[in-house]
């Protein structure tokens, strides 16, 4: 696979970590009164599910090797210790590599499943690496229904922007 | 219908880059292998930020003079436009000179602060609210265009009271870790008890773990809570917070809980004090 494909499904699995990172920094509780006593709840995952779609969509393009330098990069760019999105992007790659035709014949509705699951057992393993002291299952619970709600507009957007700019 | 055949997957390279990932993810955790690489890019990251801002920043002064220059060529509005320049100059040395008032005022507090030693002034440069807000690591980076040689571990002042102690120097940014951080511990005096107060990881939110004794048990909410000066960082005695919880739930321990008196949400300025 070309170096610019390369560098254009990374600069959409950043731009998804970016998201991530403006959304986590919305604080609720400044303009909802009611929310002042709720815990955070919030914690969006749209990177790592941009970065399964790709391996989705193109797994005969995208291998181990990529799935580790992807993983790299982030690392550095967001400041999380290295080898904690690599880690997690080989096993999924792996994960879909071995299942990925199964993955074609699945409904929307088991694909949603598959990767809200898959999004917050990643986001389990940051808080429990990271951030012990501030891991909830209130908080698991709520980003499945939040990641879980974004695979669907993530692959339709993603598939559209795909046959746009990758032939 | 799938586009391609299935292809053989080789379980071999996947294993070693898992193995290749979680040794240097086990070995940055533990001995913190790539902390200066990271602190590299995230200084990095700063810096276009605040590149970018003042780049956005000119482009719109540019804008605002271009568009001034216009309206003075056309003439009809001549007048007008002088006068809204000397306006936007009046308001703009007003604004200026309440600053600066706001910096000296900084400063004398910082001063008293550091009882005697030298105090410096950094404006901020970037805040992780991010980590502030959902999770127990919270610090903040501070300009330092003098480039000036801060040691790490100084006192980091806000107004009349401190707010965390500086942590590391990243390309000339100095890195401020915040008495939240659940990484932090400080030595805290409640009335004439002492004990060591770690960052509960929630804001403005610090707690000490302690076995209960006759001094612990006249301790009550609403008490102040000082610096104690043990840890030979901070001046003693002064005033960081105040109990708002004590938490006897604990088998023959209790947690005080503090809550602090500034939020660093509200500053753009804080005062290092140097040895």
């Amino acid at each position: 696979m070309k170096l610019s494909l390369h560098f254009i499904i990374f600069i959409t699995i950043f731009t998804g970590f970016w998201v991530d990172g403006l959304i986590s920094q919305f604080n609720v509780r400044e303009y909802l009164h009611l929310a002042n006593n709720i815990p955070y709840l919030i914690e969006t995952c749209i990177g790592f599910l941009i970065f399964c779609y790709w391996v989705y969509a193109m797994p005969e393009k995208l291998h181990s090797s990529a799935a580790l330098m992807h993983g790299l990069i982030i690392d550095l760019c967001f400041g999380s210790a290295v080898g904690f999105h690599m880690l997690f992007f080989v096993s999924i790659s792996y994960i879909i590599h071995v299942y990925v035709f199964r993955f074609r014949i699945f409904s929307y509705l088991q694909l949603i499943i598959f990767f809200g699951t898959a999004s917050v057992f990643y986001l389990a393993c940051k808080y429990l690496i990271f951030f012990p002291t501030n891991y909830s299952y209130l908080l698991l619970i709520f980003s499945f229904l939040i990641n879980a709600g974004a695979w669907l507009p993530i692959y339709f957007g993603m598939r559209s922007f795909r046959r746009t700019f990758i032939k | 219908m799938a586009r391609t055949t299935p292809t053989y997957t080789p379980f071999g390279k996947y294993a070693l880059a898992i193995i290749v990932s979680f040794s240097l993810l086990i070995s940055d955790i533990n001995y913190q292998t790539f902390s200066t690489a990271r602190g590299f890019v995230q200084a990095t990251g700063i810096y276009g930020q605040l590149f970018i801002n003042s780049f956005t920043i000119n482009i719109k002064k540019f804008n605002a003079i271009y568009q001034d220059k216009q309206m003075l060529i056309k003439g009809n509005k001549g007048l007008k436009s002088e006068l809204s320049i000397l306006q936007n100059k009046i308001f703009l040395e007003k604004n200026s000179q309440v600053l600066a008032n706001d910096l000296l005022n900084l400063h004398d507090e910082t001063l008293a602060l550091s009882r005697g030693e030298e105090a410096l002034i950094f404006q901020i440069a970037s805040f992780g609210l991010k980590n502030y807000l959902c999770c127990s690591s919270h610090s903040l980076y501070l300009k330092n265009p003098q480039k000036l040689q801060v040691a790490v571990n100084l006192p980091v002042a806000n107004g009349d009271t401190f707010i965390g102690q500086t942590s590391s120097l990243d390309l000339n940014l100095i890195k401020v870790i915040l008495f939240s951080d659940s990484a932090h511990i400080l030595p805290v005096k409640i009335k004439n008890f002492f004990c060591n107060a770690r960052g509960a990881g929630k804001p403005l939110l610090i707690s000490c773990r302690v076995n209960k004794s006759s001094e612990f048990l006249k301790i009550q909410n609403n008490d102040p809570v000082l610096t104690s000066g043990l840890g030979g960082i901070f001046p003693r005695d002064i005033p960081i917070g105040k109990v708002i919880n004590i938490n006897n739930s604990i088998l023959n321990e209790s947690e005080i809980i503090i809550a602090l008196n500034v939020s660093p949400l509200k500053s753009n300025y804080f005062g290092v004090l140097v040895n």
